[in-house]
């Protein structure tokens, strides 16, 4: 009888496990910035960034090549990969965090502080950064903006370059999920 | 970059591509990033999230495919790609994440071959 009643409570286990995940993906997130100076505008886009988040965890990871960075001008591009990010030495940019308080039930917006390392061009600071997350179809969506200050970073940007590069960036995110299928 | 005008570095299916990626990833990415590469291999999925035109090609595991970001003219050809044909893109490599990642994408035209 002991036995059959292990059998049993293994059984709605594994089938629990089975059915449903708590990861999400997603590979086409987009990641945008923007540096605004007296000189000159510029703004590059990602659209190939990788997430998952984990809701039993309230975990998130995210995962972006810097070369995959898309300009207005391939000049721009060539100068952020080959002198500032040197994305040959530095090919990714990461973050891994924990969203704080996240309720994964709650189908209207929240609005949630993500506290985590950001590593870009090898260097890594802890960083809290919000986001809005919104519940679709039994997925989510994260929104969201913050600033970077380049010398944190440790990326140097030649003087007579100065002037047209903004001393702080500015990050938009957006993450649409999907149910990761193990 | 005028995909038209360049010819492929490199031509590989998109199982090897993934699995060299998974297999090394750092003599993977000597090998390939930064490359203009042709990939043959099936269509798992087409979107258009973003604005954006994508294909995937799948890789040699349930996990990892390769991600081809399209060019806006080829938006017509796009759309017409079935799940599961067999297809060439020509495009440049910029490395890994979880898939094998390719911008600049173009078909390359293989109904007359």
């Amino acid at each position: 009888m002991n036995k059959l009643i292990i059998l049993i409570f293994l059984l709605i286990n594994f089938t629990d496990d089975d059915t449903k995940s708590d990861q999400f993906i997603t590979r086409q997130g987009q990641v945008s910035f923007f540096s605004y100076t007296s000189v000159e505008d510029i703004e590059a886009k990602n659209n190939q960034v990788l997430s998952i988040i984990d809701i039993s965890k309230n975990e998130i990871a995210v995962s972006m090549l810097m070369n995959a960075f898309v300009f207005k001008k391939s000049l721009m591009h060539e100068h952020f990969n080959e002198s500032y990010i040197e994305s040959d030495l530095y090919p990714k940019a990461t973050f891994e965090g924990n969203i704080i308080d996240f309720d994964p039930s709650e189908t209207d917006t929240q609005t949630r502080m993500v506290k985590g390392k950001l590593t870009i061009h090898g260097i890594t600071k802890e960083v809290e950064i919000k986001t809005t997350i919104e519940q679709v179809n039994g997925s989510f969506v994260l929104n969201g903006d913050f600033e970077v200050t380049v010398k944190d970073f440790d990326i140097k940007i030649p003087p007579i370059l100065a002037p047209n590069i903004a001393k702080v960036i500015s990050i938009k995110f957006k993450f649409e999920y999907q149910h990761y299928e193990k | 970059m005028e995909m038209n005008a360049v010819s492929a570095d490199i031509t590989i299916s998109s199982e090897e591509l993934v699995s060299s990626f998974m297999v090394d990833e750092r003599s993977a990415n000597s090998m390939y990033r930064g490359k203009v590469i042709e990939v043959e291999g099936i269509v798992k999925d087409v979107t258009f999230l973003n604005n954006r035109n994508t294909v995937f090609l799948y890789g040699d595991n349930k996990y990892s495919s390769v991600i081809c970001d399209m060019f806006p003219n080829q938006e017509n050809e796009i759309k017409n790609l079935k799940k599961g044909q067999k297809i060439k893109i020509k495009g440049v490599c910029k490395g890994f994440l979880k898939d094998a990642i390719l911008l600049n994408c173009m078909l390359i035209n293989t109904t007359n071959q």
